[in-house]
């Protein structure tokens, strides 16, 4: 213990030292060492954790979960016919059903069916969980990327990246512990990685990684026009400067805080960087994920959740690329090939570095498509039922679990909504969903508000 | 002790009683036992523990029926025990669709849903259903699915009659229900009282506010630290009054005269200080400068803001204040200027509503906006989080739903509006002006674009009214409009919004919260728990004028305490409660209980008046603590509860960046108007100016812990993270600031009172002789790779004091090392946080 966390040990009050924290529980053994107070949202781990981090590949628009991992050939037979159980309300007035041209073949050890389309993903399909009977509440984009990342339609709660950042802090001080990758805006944007009423560090750090500059990356990185060692000049005089006031002022946890969180910075400008830069990888490795800004976010997602990043969110693309409401067929087949290597390479590249049973790999959409057509050759929103899947941290591989009904329209069977999603991914980090709380305006808060139900049946 | 017999499931009867059995109609059982005996082995079996009557029905009576009956005893009660009470039991099941499965009365009626069991249909019933999974919308119990042999149970239960004990017709379990006689006991709900003041060390005790704290202190054990200098005490106040550090003419003026009344009663009286208490205020109005997209943007919020700056430059009574903000358009004589307090719910977050959906979902919506005003307005003005109350009464504070719909009524019956801040008669006219420039300005695109000679008659006609319409150009309020709003179908596919002017609307209690499912209507009114009474119900259009004049005439000492409250958690850093916008049952109690009775009881005396509270503490002695850390205080009170010193203060964004533009030489102190972000290079107006957006909050801001504008935020929680340091190091907006304060000082005479003019600007204080031989050790460094370094009269000389006689090279090297040295000196503790 260097002379600096001994005296802040010994001089914060729990409160200063929750502040100084970012009022996250990242050092949960120091905080537990404290005389009791109550503090709310203060939980140790209940379980033990499978999961280290998580990495969730975002298919912002959402995809037609028929093409990809649930087959219905009864689509074929009823083919332009809207039978009741297709009778379903979503967004936009949908006609008859419209079957999935792409082909299915059963994939791994375990046999379960893939699309054409992600050639390569299917052959790591032993690690995937397919989840074919996740829903949500409402067709709408904004309320879906709410439910998703913060469990909620509303947009004043902290997102599920923020929550995570809370409950478990960060492995590594010098990058955030909650990053989101996106070439480009989503919609509804930095209100999905809000911190909301969680302390502002949990906040989600975007970055657009369109171009891949550390510097872009995170603000104010880089100092343009100071060299290294003149602002090691000032990082030492500021430390002079402070510690002298220190002695003035007697022990303070809030200004020793600060300055170790200045010496901190320094430091972060220099790791942060090297985080960031794609040009330390192997060809071999570069060629495998491919090439495109999805194939540069899952890469960069390895590197980070290497370092400890507790939350890397890629998402697809800008706006709102999966929401293929005309001209479905073609846009999906350029779509599947733009994800299937950088996912397959990350995948594999998890497991070959033994990082996959420690990470959690989420992959899906706000919600699904209708198996009904939208203008003829298009699809509307499905918040009845879709698909997502997980593989990795502690989650079976090579299986489904749920199913919809024989259209693939709602989910009818073991039925995940997102709040179970939520509940077991938290579940794997270690958390229990019930008791990660926060209170705030006279109540306890939860990511999955009064529900959700961990998949007990998916665990490993 | 018991025997089993088995059949078609478990049957257990007392093996004190032969029983026969025998097959009847399938698979029905019967037990040939004398009915009255039957009912002696129920009830000697009992134990006493089933609720409701066992008298069986005459009517129907017979041994099939006390088999059924037995079997509900035996097989199925258990079960419903086993698998439901957790949410249906008399306790829980009111907010569970309000089905209560632990007493007969309950399980008979069903819940909202409707009745359980249709013996005469079993696959409608509900319970079937449920339990079945049949219905992807009701999966019960919802932790999965029962046991195929309970599932059998269930359905030989229905099938055979759902046959139930007797049970008389209770009314709903009262363990709910809030006793709000209770409830008005507690300490924040109770009218103000007079207090007297503790008899105390007249020496300390400069304001009576001391009296109390001192009498406290003495309680525990504990004495109050020394004053602070002079310098300290200046800085302290002038910060905490305005916002902004002392000026060195102010130092020395204070130095000189040590005149703290006089000084405390020059900043009170500052326009400088509206400023900074607004934004203070405006954290907990959710302020946005613009209004999103999906409406039709606005970028005019600062109307209200600059309203709040005014009225805390003109002292408006307190109770003033609230009323205006909550009903300037119900008062009577209110000025048009003040029409602008309406902001407060007028820039109320409003949610996108897609009316493709179907009306339950905008209900939904349209139900959380309201929701929002009322978490806004209750713990804003009550310190009660009201909106605890929307899916079941309060868990801990007196306030049932009921309350909550009477409240959600007067939000449903208002609208947000925009309007010019002129007198009606002036203000119709321009609203009539603008849309009819609006038609004209469209038919005028048309024209131009078919080259139509008719558009030059357009162009002028447009002028015309432009010309002829006093204020035309007067920017339009957010405001509010007497209106209700009904989400209904608009044919089969789309949904549609329909507002009716000036017709009130109460609404039905959302059971659950759920729009779909309605319970009785309540009238618009206040909460109950205020109200010895029956709770009056409000007769003036939406209600917004009572609801005001009923939060001042009947909570009147919860609104004193609370504001009184945020105004000392700013002065001291932390509140006498530390919970400042939950002054309920689950909120903090309050240090100095008395203290804060009697300044509350005073500002009501005082008539709301504000500026005599916020002097009332700055006079005091407490106020003029040192803030040093004191081994004794510490290990008694480690969070400086009684304030037995000053607690050290973080400035907040606001504060330090403004004090960053005044010590530089930049600042620009012209008051009010639009909005400017806060990364515009030319920008250098207070902080309170600097653009905020309620979509997406600048990440300046976010990272120097300024809240979102989507919802109240009682207080700020300062964080300390290492990205607010890239922002010293990295930003070229701090860069700026130091190349302005090296211009600001070159003209001085020489390094040493350059040095010593820093000091006083930022510190209110000259440095030591470590500090200054430090700074020069600095300066006189040079750098590998720094532009024009190793000039040779530099150069390994470190004691060089003088820059007179160095060459020009040398001249532009110092020029750097002074940018880096000022920089760093901006980004010291020192300069971060008063004393």
């Amino acid at each position: 213990m260097s002379h600096a966390e001994q005296l802040s040990g010994m001089f914060l009050s729990r409160r200063a030292m929750i502040e100084r924290m970012g009022g996250g529980l990242g050092s949960l053994g120091l905080l537990a060492a404290m005389p009791s107070e109550s503090f709310a949202g203060m939980v140790a781990p209940h379980v033990p954790a499978k999961a280290k981090r998580v990495i969730h590949l975002f298919m912002n628009g959402g995809p037609f979960q028929g093409d990809l991992f649930d087959p219905k050939p009864m689509l074929q037979k009823f083919a332009g016919q809207r039978p009741a159980e297709a009778d379903l309300r979503t967004e936009r007035k949908t006609a008859g059903l419209l079957p999935s041209p792409f082909r299915f073949r059963q994939y791994g050890e375990s046999g379960v069916p893939v699309s054409e389309l992600l050639p390569l993903t299917a052959g790591c399909i032993d690690d995937i969980c397919v989840l074919r009977s996740t829903y949500t509440d409402n067709p709408n984009h904004g309320p879906a990327l709410l439910m998703m990342n913060n469990g909620t339609i509303l947009p004043t709660r902290p997102s599920m990246g923020s929550w995570m950042s809370y409950g478990l802090g960060t492995e590594n001080q010098d990058l955030p512990a909650y990053i989101v990758l996106c070439p480009g805006k989503p919609v509804r944007f930095s209100i999905l990685w809000t911190s909301a009423f969680l302390p502002g560090s949990h906040q989600g750090t975007y970055i657009n990684h369109r171009e891949i500059a550390a510097e872009k990356l995170i603000p104010f990185l880089r100092n343009m026009s100071t060299s290294r060692t003149q602002q090691a000049d000032q990082v030492a005089l500021m430390g002079e400067l402070n510690r002298l006031q220190l002695q003035r002022s007697g022990p303070d946890g809030q200004l020793e805080g600060r300055l170790q969180a200045m010496e901190t910075a320094f430091r972060m400008q220099f790791t942060a960087t090297e985080a960031f830069d794609l040009q330390q990888e192997t060809r071999t490795t570069r060629e495998n994920y491919g090439e495109g800004h999805f194939a540069n976010g899952c890469l960069l997602a390895r590197r980070l959740s290497e370092r400890g990043v507790r939350f890397v969110q890629v998402y697809y693309g800008d706006g709102q690329p999966w929401d293929t409401h005309s001209n479905h067929h073609d846009a999906v087949r350029n779509l599947c090939k733009d994800i299937d290597r950088p996912v397959a390479a990350l995948l594999t590249d998890l497991r070959e570095r033994g990082l996959l049973d420690e990470t959690l790999v989420l992959w899906g959409g706000e919600f699904g498509r209708t198996p009904t057509s939208e203008n003829g050759n298009g699809r509307d929103h499905n918040h009845y039922g879709f698909t997502t899947w997980m593989a990795g941290g502690g989650i079976r591989g090579g299986m489904t679990y749920g199913e919809t009904d024989d259209f693939g329209f709602r989910a009818v069977q073991d039925r995940v909504h997102i709040h179970d999603l939520h509940a077991t991914i938290l579940h794997q980090l270690g958390l229990n969903h019930e008791q990660l709380t926060f209170r705030y305006a006279g109540r306890d808060f939860r990511l999955t508000d009064v529900a959700g139900r961990v998949i007990q049946e998916i665990l490993s | 002790m018991h025997v089993v017999f088995q059949f078609d499931a478990v049957l257990w009867v007392p093996a004190d009683f032969f029983v026969r059995r025998t097959v009847f109609n399938g698979n029905q059982m019967i037990l040939a036992l004398p009915f009255r005996m039957l009912l002696t082995i129920l009830f000697l079996n009992s134990g006493g523990l089933w609720p409701g009557d066992l008298w069986l029905n005459n009517a129907v009576c017979g041994a099939e029926q006390t088999e059924s009956l037995e079997y509900f005893e035996r097989q199925v009660r258990p079960l419903l025990n086993a698998h439901c009470q957790e949410c249906h039991s008399s306790t829980t099941g009111q907010d569970n669709g309000a089905l209560i499965l632990d007493t007969v009365a309950g399980i008979a009626t069903g819940g909202t849903r409707g009745r359980l069991v249709h013996p005469e249909d079993v696959d409608r019933s509900l319970l079937l259903r449920a339990v079945r999974y049949a219905d992807t919308d009701l999966q019960m119990p919802p932790k999965g699915k029962l046991a195929d042999a309970d599932l059998e149970i269930l359905e030989k239960w229905v099938r055979d009659g759902a046959v139930l004990p007797e049970y008389k017709e209770a009314p709903r379990p009262a363990t709910h229900a809030i006793d709000f006689r209770k409830g008005r006991e507690f300490w924040s709900f109770q009218p103000l009282r007079s207090v007297d003041v503790p008899s105390a060390d007249t020496e300390w005790c400069t304001s009576v506010v001391d009296n109390f704290i001192l009498h406290q202190m003495k309680q525990n054990g504990l004495y109050p630290s020394p004053e602070a200098d002079a310098a300290t005490l200046l800085r302290r106040l002038s910060f905490d009054v305005t916002g902004l550090p002392p000026s060195v003419d102010e130092l020395n003026a204070f130095l000189s005269n040590a005149a703290w009344e006089q000084a405390v009663d020059r900043l009170l009286s500052s326009p400088q200080m509206g400023e900074r208490w607004a934004r203070i205020w405006l954290d907990l109005a959710r302020y946005t400068d613009f209004t999103p997209e999906w409406q039709s943007p606005t970028d005019r919020g600062w109307i209200y803001r600059d309203w709040v700056v005014k009225s805390i430059n003109d002292n408006v009574p307190y109770d003033q204040f609230v009323k205006l903000q909550l009903a300037a358009d119900l008062l009577p004589d209110t000025a048009p200027e003040d029409l602008a307090a309406l902001g407060f719910l007028g820039l109320s977050p409003t949610y996108w509503k897609e009316l493709r959906l179907a009306p339950s979902v905008i209900e939904q919506i349209v139900a959380d906006e309201w929701d929002e005003r009322i978490d806004a307005v209750s713990r804003t003005f009550l310190g009660l989080t009201v909106s605890c109350a929307r899916c079941h009464d309060h868990k801990f504070d007196p306030v049932s739903t009921e309350d909550y719909y009477a409240l959600a009524g007067v939000f449903a019956s208002t609208q947000l509006d925009e309007r010019p801040l002129l007198p009606a008669p002036e203000a119709q006219k321009v609203r009539d002006a603008r849309a009819r420039v609006q038609t004209l300005e469209a038919e005028l695109k048309v024209l131009k674009e078919k080259k139509s000679e008719d558009a030059q008659r357009v162009e002028q006609e447009i002028a015309g009214i432009r010309a002829n319409t006093p204020g035309f150009d007067t920017p339009f309020a957010h405001v509010l409009r007497e209106a209700s709003i009904y989400v209904k179908a608009d044919g089969d596919e789309l949904t549609k919004l329909e507002y009716e002017e000036a017709r009130p609307r109460d609404l039905p209690v959302f059971r659950r919260g759920n729009p779909a499912n309605a319970g009785d209507i309540v009238a618009r009114r206040f909460l109950t728990v205020f109200q010895q009474d029956a709770p009056a119900v409000f007769q003036d259009g939406s209600g917004r004028r009572e609801l005001a004049e009923a939060m001042l005439n009947q909570s009147g000492g919860l609104l004193a305490r609370v504001i009184v409250n945020r105004i000392w958690e700013q002065h001291f850093g932390s509140g006498l409660v530390r919970t400042p916008s939950d002054f309920g049952l689950q909120g903090d109690r309050p240090t100095h209980p008395d203290l804060l009775e009697y300044l509350s009881y005073q500002l009501v005396e005082h008539g709301w008046d504000l500026r005599w509270l916020h002097r009332t503490i700055l006079l005091s002695a407490a106020y003029r603590q040192s803030s040093a850390w004191r081994e004794d205080g510490f290990a008694a009170d480690p969070d400086n509860r009684l304030l037995w010193r000053m607690n050290r203060r973080r400035l907040d964004i606001e504060m330090w960046r403004d004090a960053t533009l005044a010590v530089t030489g930049q600042l620009d102190l012209r008051p009010g108007g639009p909005s400017r972000p806060i990364d515009d290079p030319e920008n250098v107006r207070r902080t309170l100016y600097v653009t905020v957006a309620r979509e997406e909050l600048h990440p300046v801001l976010r990272m120097h812990d300024f809240p979102e504008a989507s919802a109240h935020s009682p207080r700020r929680e300062p964080t300390t993270t290492p990205l607010q340091q890239l922002f010293v190091l990295n930003s070229a907006w701090m860069e700026k600031q130091a190349a302005a304060l090296s211009n600001r000082i070159r003209e001085l005479e020489n390094d040493h009172s350059r040095i010593e003019m820093c000091y006083l600007l930022m510190f209110s204080r000259s440095p030591s002789q470590q500090e200054y031989d430090l700074a020069q050790k600095f300066l006189n460094q040079t750098t590998a790779g720094e532009p024009h370094a190793g000039a040779p009269a530099v150069a390994g000389d470190p004691a060089v004091e003088s820059v007179s006689d160095q060459s020009a090279a040398s001249t532009a090297a110092r020029d750097v090392r002074w940018k880096l040295y000022l920089q760093s000196l901006l980004g010291l503790n020192e300069f971060h946080f008063v004393d």
